[in-house]
């Protein structure tokens, strides 16, 4: 658990500094409306439950971070096309993937280790491949946002 | 069979001629209608497709044909677009066609349809069209979804400068919409109520990564989101520049351009512009994987003729070049190799390289560049493979570098690029006798002979000189030369000569030979000194010497001159003048303002004397003093003093001192004769005197007023200017009078000192005769008076019978001599009756051993300096009483006065002499417990008063109060501590 604490707390240290980072790539109208392209309304997002128990956390804990994990993958891949210079954005958008990737694995383990759960139903982000450059801008921003606010809401409740 | 083929032939040409009429006739009378129109569109292409296919066609028939088509747009009467398409229409070919339209197709329902006419050349009459086909709607608006906005063309590409249409579908007309473009509002038309059109014109390039057109809905104030787009604007793509093809192998053709801007996009929106390459004659296509160059392999069936189109592409342009040339004129040769130099000496080489073989009979013009000494020489050479070139008339010791570069002989086009190699000739023997001079001092007995020579030149050395040879010959005296080597790069050399006459050979040696001598002869005759100088002037670019000719032959001038005269070693130069010549200019970069430089020219006579003609001397450029004299005010009195500075050395200043200002200031306004006025760079006005002799270094200033103030300042001038500005000193004329006050009041004072060293010295004589202490009864005026009342019976005591107080001596163990020069009064003591030596013990560790003697009488200044305390002194006593107290050298003081008997020799520090007053000892008895806590000397006015009494009365009583009296009487050998 102190491992998941850990990279919980190293997530939500760098969340806001990786979501002023890509809103700042995009150009505008993205610095300038955020509540309006980068508000946080991503509607298929697994729910979360402070009050449940520990297993019942850490089922949703493991759910979002499957989500994440894809939705950020999508935002890598278009980056690297859109925007080929923004390497610091690059590089701090595989810095957290790997952390989630290290956070996902250390979620199962527990979950598998203390309360035997080995399987556990999860939604994925949904691919971007087929939308227009703004759309996945801003569904990129507002994922990231979402993240900013999820995973700050995760690192107190662990 | 010959029936048969002609039956056949006759029944292929009927039914050719059936088939050709039914043509004519389906052409002519049957209407060839577009059917089965089907359009679709394509989004990303703002395009719609159209597909049909033509009726009544007969099989294998294939005609040309013309299709009007005509496009509506929102409705079908709103016609936007007719045009015409011609093909050639095959039995049941598909046709396709497709318009692309500027606005997104999204945002309005297009209509089209379609009709035919025949365009076939082989029917003659006129063609009529068919009839036309039903409207095609295309309504892409409804497979937009259920969102409340959306904007139209997504992630559209165009090129630079193009005009683009940008347009919004929104679901509810209530929503207010506004729409921006890089961040500034934009404004269209509307097209129906739901749909509103931007027209952007020119867009520009803005970043590769797109611009972002963005339309924000609101409901009132409340907004309800921002939808946008990505339009990426390409750069222009451009006709590569400077497109040529050369071969250096004839087998390789190297094709280089220049590409221009670079159109690649983000987003892969647009990759980089492609290059092909295209040769008409061959057919042959080849895509270039880089942007700038390209090689095309040239075949081997000797094609000499080639056209070759460059075509650079990316998605929205084409564009191409194209050269056309012949291959034999087009050839960049190799660079030549193994460049070498073969037979190298001191003035020639040979030069050899490699050329690459290109064909059979293929002939290089190769060109040679030979760099050395600041030169470059450049020589042209044909050869086949292998070069050579014969280099000469080169400089010996030399480096040289040479380079070669060939070109097609026969078709120049370009040269290769150098190859080169660097080499040193060899050295020769010097060329040129050095250039000698010297200096001569003479000296009793002999003549110091400082030869100075310059080094040689690179041309003139032809190598690297390594001494040099002097050669001393002695014209006087028959002997043998003697041989001095300096070695190099000495550019001097001391000789010490007799007072002869000889003849000195120089010459400069390298490790091939020796150079030609320079000869200088040194007379036996010292150097004529007595030559007068001559001051110059400095004209612009440098110092103009002009001298007599000397008398008789001579084979040249010589100046010499120091370009540092103001250092020891002082840089000697000469300059060699023509025998012809009365006039040099001397001029160097040394010279520097402010510095006297000295010429001496030199007569050189056949025999190689040197005779001193001329002295010169002068600045390049005189400046002002650099400093001012030490003035001495001399001889002051009331009306005058003398100024004075005889020690200011006028050579060592920065220009020839034409003389002395001074400088007067007083009180008064007028100036005083010789003297005129003058305002000084601060304003204030005063009086000058000009001296015009620097020689003249003193003035009297006279006429001035007793007891008056004056100021003044002495400054040299040359032509340059004064001296630096200093303060004025000031003088203070004496009173008149004064002088005779002195005449009376210092003899004055002389005699009066005079009879105060008397007094001083003579006091001890004056004291006893006018005012003894204790005076003389036998001298006492007051025996007269007895005598004169007669009464002769009355006695005076003899003070030699008193018997004085004890004195007590005290004084180291360690032999410490005490000697007793005198007795205790003036009448001297032959026997020591009162005094004692007491031995020391050997234990004690207190201040150490005394000797106690009487008090004759009472001390006054013994009593002052506080002596009439014990010994040992109490230790709360101040340090300044203390000091009193036991310093040896205070009590004997105070025992040399004229009632203390002397103590004689007692060394201080080894002796202490300890006064023992009348007073009783506090720790008389016990010896061995000194007084470690003293106690406080009682005041002197107790003391008991002491007078002169009979011996027999000076054994102090039994009865009496011993601590009246400090006299201790102890036998011999008894200790007192």
């Amino acid at each position: 658990m102190n491992q998941i604490r850990s990279q919980l707390a190293q997530l939500n240290g760098s969340a806001n500094a990786l979501f002023i980072l890509y809103y700042t790539a995009q150009g505008e109208p993205f610095p300038n409306n955020l509540d309006k392209l980068c508000g946080p309304n991503v509607t298929d997002f697994p729910p979360f439950h402070a009050n449940g128990t520990e297993k019942a956390r850490l089922v949703e804990l493991y759910r979002i971070v499957v989500y994440l994990g894809t939705a950020l993958g999508n935002i890598t891949r278009d980056q690297k096309i859109l925007n080929p210079s923004a390497l610091s954005l690059h590089s701090k958008l595989n810095a957290t993937a790997d952390i989630l990737r290290g956070l996902l694995s250390n979620v199962l383990c527990r979950l598998c280790s203390k309360y035997h759960v080995a399987h556990v139903d999860v939604t994925y982000s949904p691919d971007t491949s087929g939308k227009d450059v703004f759309q996945k801008k801003k569904l990129g921003c507002q994922l990231l946002g979402k993240y900013k606010q999820v995973i700050g809401m995760l690192a107190q409740a662990f | 069979m010959a029936l048969s083929e002609v039956f056949q032939t006759t029944f292929f040409l009927t039914l050719l001629s059936l088939r050709t009429y039914q043509s004519e006739v389906l052409a002519e009378h049957l209407p060839l209608t577009p059917v089965s129109l089907n359009v679709s569109s394509n989004s990303a292409h703002q395009s719609l497709h159209l597909q049909w296919t033509v009726q009544n066609l007969l099989y294998h028939q294939e005609l040309k044909m013309v299709f009007q088509i005509q496009i509506s747009r929102i409705e079908t009467s709103n016609v936007i677009w007719v045009g015409n398409y011609s093909t050639t229409v095959k039995w049941n070919q598909v046709l396709h066609w497709s318009w692309e339209s500027e606005l997104p197709l999204e945002c309005a329902t297009h209509f089209v349809r379609i009709k035919s006419a025949v365009d076939d050349a082989r029917f003659h009459e006129p063609n009529f069209w068919s009839n036309w086909s039903s409207w095609e709607e295309v309504n892409v608006q409804d497979s937009l979804g259920q969102d409340i906005l959306f904007v139209f063309p997504k992630d559209k590409l165009v090129e630079e400068g193009a005009n683009v249409t940008i347009c919004y579908v929104s679901r509810n007309i209530q929503n207010n919409v506004s729409c921006y473009w890089e961040g500034k509002q934009i404004y269209g038309e509307q097209l129906d109520p739901h749909v509103s059109v931007f027209h952007l014109s020119s867009v520009p390039f803005i970043r590769k990564t797109g611009a972002d057109v963005y339309c924000e809905v609101s409901q009132g104030s409340v907004s309800k989101g921002i939808k946008g787009i990505v339009l990426f604007v390409s750069k222009v793509l451009e006709e590569p520049k400077d497109f040529s093809c050369e071969t250096q192998d004839f087998k390789t053709l190297h094709c280089t351009w220049d590409p221009g801007v670079d159109t690649a996009l983000g987003w892969s929106k647009q990759p980089s512009q492609s290059y092909t390459l295209f040769e008409s004659f061959s057919g042959e296509k080849k895509l270039c994987t880089h942007k700038n160059w390209c090689n095309w392999q040239i075949t081997q069936d000797s094609q000499e003729t080639y056209n070759l189109t460059l075509i650079a592409e990316n998605y929205l342009r084409k564009r191409s070049v194209n050269i056309l040339f012949n291959l034999t004129h087009r050839v960049y040769p190799m660079n030549p190799f193994s460049v070498n130099f073969e037979n190298v000496n001191a003035t020639n080489a040979k030069m050899t390289w490699k050329v690459h073989s290109m064909k059979k009979d293929f002939t290089y013009l190769c060109q040679i560049e030979l760099y050395g000494e600041g030169k470059m020489m450049q020589y042209n050479v044909s050869i086949k493979v292998n070069g050579e070139y014969f280099l000469s008339e080169l400089e010996p010791a030399t480096e040289y570098m040479a380079q070669v570069r060939c070109a097609d002989a026969s078709h120049f086009r370009k040269w290769s690029q150098w190859s080169g190699q660097n080499f040193t000739t060899l050295e020769a023997a010097p060329s040129e006798a050095p250039d000698v001079w010297r200096n001569v001092n003479s000296e009793p007995g002999s003549h110091i002979v400082t030869l100075f020579w310059k080094p040689l030149s690179k041309w003139h050395a032809k190598g690297k000189i390594l001494f040099y040879n002097v050669v001393v010959e002695n014209l006087d005296k028959l002997s043998r030369p003697e041989l001095h080597s300096v070695p190099a790069p000495a550019k001097i050399t001391k000789l010490t000569l007799d007072q002869r006459s000889y003849r000195i050979w120089v010459t400069a040696s390298n490790s091939v030979g020796t150079s030609p001598a320079s000869v200088i002869v040194i007379s036996a005759d010292p150097e004529n000194q007595e030559v007068e100088e001559e001051r110059i002037a400095d004209t612009e670019g440098g110092f103009s010497l002009s001298w007599k000719p000397q008398p008789g032959d001579v084979v040249g001038y010589v100046v010499d001159w120091c370009d540092h005269p103001q250092y020891t070693l002082c840089d000697l130069q000469w300059k060699n003048v023509g025998p012809n010549a009365t006039s040099t200019v001397i001029s160097t970069d040394a010279f520097r303002p402010g510095v006297r430089y000295n010429f001496r020219i030199y007569g050189l006579s056949t025999k190689r004397i040197a005779c001193l003609l001329e002295k010169k001397t002068g600045y390049s450029q005189e400046l002002a003093p650099s400093d001012n004299p030490h003035v001495l005010v001399d001889k002051l009195t009331s009306h005058s003093f003398t100024l004075s500075w005889k020690y200011y050395s006028t050579e060592s200043q920065p220009g020839f001192i034409q003389g002395y200002h001074v400088y007067l200031k007083s009180k008064a306004r007028q100036c005083h004769p010789r003297f005129e006025k003058a305002i000084l760079s601060d304003g204030s006005e005063c009086c000058k005197y000009k001296i015009d002799n620097p020689e003249e270094k003193a003035l009297i200033v006279d006429n001035l007023k007793p007891k008056s103030f004056y100021e003044f300042f002495v400054t040299p001038f040359t032509s340059a200017g004064e001296g630096p500005n200093a303060t004025f000193t000031k003088v203070t004329t004496p009173d008149e009078h004064s002088s005779m006050l002195i005449y009376i009041l210092l003899p004055m004072f002389f005699c009066f000192l005079l009879i105060m060293i008397v007094c001083y010295l003579k006091s001890q004589w004056i004291k006893e005769t006018c005012y003894p202490d204790i005076p003389d009864p036998y001298k006492s005026s007051i025996l007269s008076l007895i005598k004169f009342k007669e009464k002769p019976h009355l006695t005076i005591m003899n003070v030699s019978d008193c018997i004085p107080d004890a004195i007590e001596v005290v004084s180291k163990p360690e032999g410490t001599k005490i000697q007793f020069r005198k007795s205790l009064t003036e009448t001297e003591l032959t026997k020591p009756n009162y005094l004692y030596l007491l031995p020391t013990e050997k234990n004690y560790s207190g201040p150490g051993p005394f000797i106690c003697f009487e008090n004759l009488t009472y001390n006054q200044a013994a009593s002052d300096s506080g002596s009439c305390g014990h010994v040992p002194v109490p230790l709360k006593l101040p340090p300044s009483q203390l000091g009193l107290m036991i310093s040896p050298e205070n009590v004997q003081k105070a025992l040399e006065k004229n009632y203390m008997n002397s103590l004689g020799e007692i060394s201080a520090g080894e002796t202490s002499l300890n006064y023992v007053s009348q007073l009783a000892l506090p720790m008389s008895g016990d010896k061995d417990s000194l007084p470690t806590n003293p106690v406080e000397p009682p005041h002197c006015s107790e003391y008991k008063r002491q007078m002169a009494v009979p011996l027999c009365l000076a054994s102090p009583s039994p009865t009496e109060n011993t601590s009246l009296s400090s006299i201790t009487l102890l036998n011999p050998g008894e200790h007192y501590h």
